[in-house]
């Protein structure tokens, strides 16, 4: 039948993606998760690993079993004998519980408490109990915008950059993450899963690489129309880049005050990927965001901000923001 | 069953419609429904109680006044005694129903109207107070939860009321028809309920709440 | 008390204005004039053939379980087809905004692909409301609301009237998300919302609104629906139906019945209290002022969870009743499925944290949450095996209906993998808010609408007394699975590139190719679509050809088989009583499939109403004042249907009685219907009457009581 044969030749097409996909992992790789350059992603790889193996072995014999009884008991093919009775079998029962029963405790150990503790975005084990630091953890307080990034490292003289994270290889950076106005996600798939993003709150993320190289950050939850234009890219650089990126910085002379983050907040699209410095930030501008938050402050969306982009754009630009 | 299926059955004996179905018993389908209403009512105050847990921690009330400041326990139980009182005068009336009284039932009802609109106007004049003394909904998440669950309460309470007073004009109208005697049972089973709801209303959020 | 709203408001229109109503729009303009010919072709059509009375009495009014089952499962296919067609616009957004540089329509004022970011939100957000709780229940409630009551043997649900009005409140919950489309925007903070994107400061326009009140309806609805499933199930059961013999869809539907009674509510609060938010200014879910923006995300979860498997039970019951007609056996392990079934409603009340592990919430609660949720693939594991075991030693016959119960028990062992790899929070962190979940979710969803063609497939001979065309059926099953490959493949691989879902711009040109290939699948998908209307078409056309009698298969199994098809509005001419689990191939087996009652009794019927009607179409004025703020239209509208509830509980309705003989003559006539080749569709019974019932039968109508209404038409 015409149908049945077009299912066939979609068999066929379904051998590509796999070779692409095996293509994709011997180059510079476009297969983010499988991919993971960051000692926390790399963790979760390895446990979806575990995870993936031990279920598609159940899954997978389920189907070829499926498809086997399939063929075998197909009516008026005679290939195998029909009982119209069995319907019970205890040994089967008792298989048919305890499989998944088995497989769900293996994982649980395995998996989901190891892997909880091991990547736990506030203390994760996995970068903190192996810390052998070529120098001291580097802290990076993260703000989010509507739809900017603003990431701030205290260590530094206090400087800040917009919408790119410049991170040292071999280190561990502890981040405190905060929003001003909805809640979003920060992501670096290739470096660190998700963590929420939340107003009024503080969240925490880790991040270790010891892989030099640039990665695309993304704001992973939907947080209003910038969401698509909301990324970063996160460069993982040797620590002597790093010293010398950060002294650039550092010397800015562009500063940001309260008043000027207060602006730096309005919302805002940020189609031409622009990464301002920050030579310097006002001290405590985390934590006095936090508690602006909390007293109700807010920063609107004007009305129909995004029904037009060219005039959102048009608008930006009048405010000589773009 | 795979043992019925496989006994030998002998066609004169065997049954295959059933001539004794007289269909359902309204009055028990009836309630069996309303106490899934119930169910489900219950689970609304219980989203409720968990928002108003959540909301309940000190810096829920942001700047403004915790119940501590506001509530009047005293007061709140004379309201407490009024919806009590209220449902044992509709259990009254439900004791009147079973010798068939007509006018056991709506005396017993119309007490148990009066107690119920004295504690509506309580809970109004108590609302009046509150936000006489600025305690609103609009200054802070605890307001809000304390606000949304109590005066949900109230909500089911008016309604409450309004359903009492179909049910009079019914009675007087209808006698006990089957459709009546069976609003009647729904009826207690909402007002006790209410009741219920009230008790832990009264106990976590008045008195816990004066006395945190 | 109630907030300023940005913008204009007027005390007689609300917020509503002509500049609300997007007639620039070069999509939702001409749809709108094609909506409203379309309207006025199909009015002018039923006025032509003066069928308004026939559609008012038979179907409108109806409290038959059978025809409110119908118009819920038309009700669900038709948004089935508009969620279909937002699904379309998103993929086609994305495959034209891939990449970097100006791609944009700039007559849409795009500057990426043809949608800007506000109405792409429109658009997913409306999918995934509609797709869910106003596609996938309406069907499964159109189903249960057919089958539960045949399946034990009962004359209609517990409450017919009460059954109506769910359905007409879900109508209203229809009517008002269509008519966000062409009167202001929708919500665009996604189907589930999120707190504090949904705060008037953040979403000022009336979207949010719509988003509210069209869940609150749908949840109204729903919960009126569960709590008849239950009386029905519990208080109904013909005689002999022990809970040990009630179908496995049954069960299935009590199941989801009692998680969706449960569940319901806290959907209810949680959205009223952002009504509350935003309506009267409160600080629920605020970020300052004290508020909690997890509390909703753990609300709305709370109810979000149960409700998956809400819509997943009665798919699987489904399943469980297709498999074994088609494999002529006995379902494999009926006290393990009963059981599964439960445990998997009972875990589901425990899971929802997993929606947010990416909330941060340490790794004890996580690894709870995690551990629970992974409970749940123990008895879903349990029923695929015993489903595998129904088909070994039986004797299969791949139907159209069968082919899409076993495309979705595949469908089912991938998302339940997946499932498995998401319920791992170390995993989640990498996958979570990517395609990759969409991917799996929709692997889950699409089980559901797999089953549910199965079951229509399954059933439809039961209710019309034809099949549908099984080559045209085994057709669109194949379109339709190449079209959830090619759609579905690529998704999980750009979730393994790392894509993150509701981008309106995707910005990384690696992914072009796969969205190519998804849009494929989506042309794929809208051939499928057709061959379900060629179908359709073919099977009305050609009904003489595939009539069926009690026994549509012939290898069917429960009670429901035993009934003429089309059911009569009866159901049963004598309540059956029941001797054996599979009723129906124990008296085949037994020789008794040709018994028929040899006496009769009087049954006692309920009476259609408009009321449920009238009340419906109040919500929905209620749902409309409410999103503009119209409100002496609101508490017009309010106190209009408390009033017209108190006039029908004065009215009530006494029913009426059909005597032994006419019931004789009935169950002669229905059974001619299935023997002389003829189509006969199903008729009503039910008296019906002006505004309110006419319960009285002489009042209303001349014929003689117990005279079947409905058939006005000559018996022949």
């Amino acid at each position: 039948m015409l149908n049945k044969a077009k299912q066939s030749h979609l068999r066929y097409l379904a051998i590509i993606p796999l070779l692409l996909l095996l293509n994709g992992c011997a180059k510079h790789s476009i297969w983010w998760i499988f991919n993971p350059k960051g000692v926390g992603a790399k963790a979760s790889y390895d446990y979806m690993m575990i995870d993936v193996a031990v279920m598609l072995a159940i899954v997978g014999v389920t189907a070829i079993l499926i498809v086997w009884f399939m063929w075998k008991y197909q009516k008026g093919k005679n290939r195998g004998t029909y009982d119209g009775k069995w319907e019970h079998s205890r040994k089967l029962e008792v298989a048919f519980w305890g499989i998944p029963i088995v497989a769900v405790a293996f994982l649980s150990w395995a998996v989901a408490i190891h892997g909880s503790f091991a990547v736990n975005p506030y203390n994760p084990t996995i970068i903190t109990k192996h810390m052998k630091p070529k120098g001291d953890p580097i802290q990076v307080d993260v703000i989010a915008t509507d739809w900017q990034w603003l990431f701030i490292y205290p260590q530094f003289h206090n400087m800040a950059v917009a919408n790119e994270l410049v991170v040292p290889a071999h280190t561990p950076v502890f981040f405190k993450l905060t929003s001003t106005a909805v809640t979003t996600d920060f992501f670096v798939p290739q470096l660190l899963g998700m963590i929420d993003v939340m107003p009024g709150m503080r969240t925490k993320d880790a991040l270790e690489s010891n892989n030099l190289g640039t990665y695309q950050g993304i704001a992973a939850d939907y947080c209003g129309a910038g969401t698509s234009w909301m990324l970063f890219k996160t460069k993982v650089v040797s620590m002597a880049d790093f010293k010398q990126w950060a002294d650039g910085v550092e010397n800015s002379p562009n500063t940001m005050n309260y008043a000027a983050f207060n602006r730096f907040a309005e919302p805002y699209i940020n189609v031409k990927d622009k990464t301002p410095v920050y030579g310097h930030v006002e001290h405590g501008l985390f934590n006095h965001l936090l508690l602006e938050v909390m007293d109700g402050k807010k920063w609107p969306l004007p009305m129909f901000m995004t029904e037009n982009m060219f005039h959102c754009l048009k608008l930006q630009a009048s405010e000589h923001r773009a | 069953m795979s043992s019925s299926h496989d006994k030998p059955v002998d066609p004169n004996q065997v049954v295959l419609w059933s001539d004794d179905y007289e269909g359902h018993d309204v009055i028990s389908t009836r309630t069996f429904g309303f106490w899934m209403y119930i169910l489900s009512d219950g689970m609304l105050f219980a989203t409720l109680f968990a928002a108003y847990g959540v909301l309940s921690y000190s810096h829920s009330y942001y700047t403004g006044p915790t119940p501590a400041q506001f509530v009047a326990p005293w007061y709140t139980f004379i309201q407490t005694m009024a919806l009590f009182l209220s449902v044992l005068a509709y259990g009254f009336s439900m004791a009147s129903l079973k010798t068939g009284s007509k006018a056991g039932v709506i005396n017993g009802i119309i007490a148990s109207m009066v107690l119920g609109i004295v504690f509506v106007g309580l809970d109004i004049h108590d609302v009046l107070r509150m936000i006489s003394i600025g305690v609103t909904p609009e200054v802070s998440g605890g307001l809000s939860a304390f606000y949304a669950l109590t005066q949900v309460h109230a909500a089911h309470i008016f309604v409450g009321l309004i359903w009492m007073l179909v049910m009079l004009y019914q009675i007087l109208r209808k006698g006990f028809t089957e459709d009546v005697v069976g609003r009647l049972i729904s009826l207690r089973m909402f007002w006790q309920f209410q009741a219920v709801m009230w008790v832990f209303i009264y106990v976590f959020v008045y008195l816990w709440g004066y006395m945190s | 008390m109630l907030v300023n709203v940005p913008g204009p408001w007027s005390p007689l229109l609300g917020r509503l204005a002509l500049s609300e109503i997007p007639y620039t729009n070069p999509i939702l303009a001409p749809l709108f004039v094609v909506i409203v010919l379309a309207g006025i072709a199909l009015v002018a059509a039923i006025t032509y053939y003066g069928k308004w009375g026939y559609l008012w009495k038979e179907w409108f009014t109806t409290v038959d379980h059978k025809k409110l089952g119908v118009m819920y499962i038309i009700l669900g296919l038709v948004m089935l087809f508009r969620g279909f067609i937002d699904g379309l616009m998103m993929r086609t957004q994305q495959m034209l905004a891939v990449g970097p540089g100006d791609n944009g329509m700039k007559a849409m004022g795009a500057i990426h692909g043809y949608l800007t970011p506000f109405h792409f939100g429109q658009v997913y957000s409306a999918h995934g409301l509609i797709m869910i709780l106003l596609a996938a229940t309406p069907l499964l409630v159109g189903i249960m609301n057919i089958i539960v009551p045949l399946q034990i043997g009962a004359r209609d649900m517990a409450y017919p009237y009460l059954n109506a009005l769910g359905l007409w409140i879900t109508a209203a919950a229809v009517f008002l998300i269509m008519i966000s489309l062409f009167v202001g925007d929708f919500s665009h903070n996604g189907w589930f919302g999120y707190a504090p994107i949904f705060e008037l400061a953040y979403s000022p326009g009336v979207g949010v609104d719509y988003w509210i009140w069209t869940l609150e309806l749908v949840a109204l609805g729903t919960t009126l629906g569960s709590i008849n499933f239950l009386a029905t199930v519990v208080k109904m059961r013909a005689p002999g139906m022990t809970w040990s013999r009630l179908p496995i869809f049954t069960w299935s539907a009590v199941s989801a019945n009692i998680i969706a009674l449960t569940s319901f509510p806290c959907l209810q609060v949680a959205l009223a209290l952002v009504g509350a938010d935003r309506y009267l200014g409160t600080h629920f879910f605020t970020a300052g002022f004290g508020g909690n923006l997890m509390l909703y995300t753990n609300l709305f979860w709370l109810w979000g969870h149960p409700e998956v498997y809400f819509v997943i039970l009665p798919a699987f019951g489904m399943i469980s009743e297709i498999i074994p007609a088609f494999s002529e056996k006995p379902i494999f392990g009926y006290t393990a499925m009963v059981l599964a079934t439960f445990a998997i409603a009972g875990v589901s009340w425990i899971v929802w944290l997993h929606h947010f592990f990416t909330m941060g919430m340490g790794p004890y609660v996580s690894t709870e949450f995690s551990i629970a949720t992974m409970l749940v693939g123990i008895p879903t594991g349990v029923k695929v095996f015993n489903w595998a075991a129904t088909m070994y030693k039986g004797r299969l016959t791949f139907s159209a209906a069968m082919l899409w119960a076993i495309g979705a028990l595949f469908l089912l062992l991938i998302g339940g993998l997946t499932g498995m790899m998401l319920s791992i929070p170390a995993v989640n962190y990498m996958v979570h808010n990517s395609v990759f979940v969409v991917a799996h979710f929709h692997m889950m969803l699409l089980c559901i609408v797999y089953a549910v063609f199965g079951a229509v497939i399954f059933w439809f001979p039961k209710v019309f007394g034809f099949k549908l065309h099984e080559a045209w059926g085994k057709i669109m099953f194949w379109l339709f699975s190449a079209g959830t490959f090619l759609v579905f493949f690529p998704m999980f691989m750009l979730g393994f590139m790392g894509e993150t879902r509701r981008l309106d711009w995707p910005f990384d040109p690696h992914w072009a190719v796969w969205f190519d290939v998804q849009e494929i699948g989506i042309a794929v998908y809208v051939l499928s679509v057709l061959a379900f209307l060629w179908m359709i078409y073919v099977s009305i056309r050609d009904r003489a050809h595939h009539r069926v009698g009690a026994d549509a298969w012939g290898t069917s199994r429960s009670l429901e088989w035993l009934t003429d098809s089309p059911v009569p509005f009866y159901n049963y001419a004598m309540v059956p009583h029941i001797n054996a689990r599979d009723e129906a191939a124990w008296r085949r087996e037994h020789g008794f499939s040709e018994s028929r009652p040899d006496h009769f009794a009087a049954i006692h019927m309920p009476n259609n109403t408009g009321v449920a009607v009238y009340i419906g179409a109040l919500t929905f004025v209620i749902g409309f004042g409410l999103t503009w703020r119209i409100w002496w239209l609101t508490v017009a509208a309010l106190i209009l249907t408390v009033l017209i509830m108190i006039y029908r509980s004065g009215k009530g309705d006494p029913g009426y009685v059909i005597s032994a003989e006419e019931m004789e003559k009935l169950d002669r006539q229905s059974r001619q219907n299935m023997s002389d080749g003829q189509q006969h569709l199903p008729k009503g019974g039910g008296y019906t009457g002006g505004t309110v019932t006419a319960y009285s039968a002489a009042a209303s109508d001349q014929r003689p009581q117990g005279t079947p209404p409905g058939n006005s038409r000559p018996l022949s």
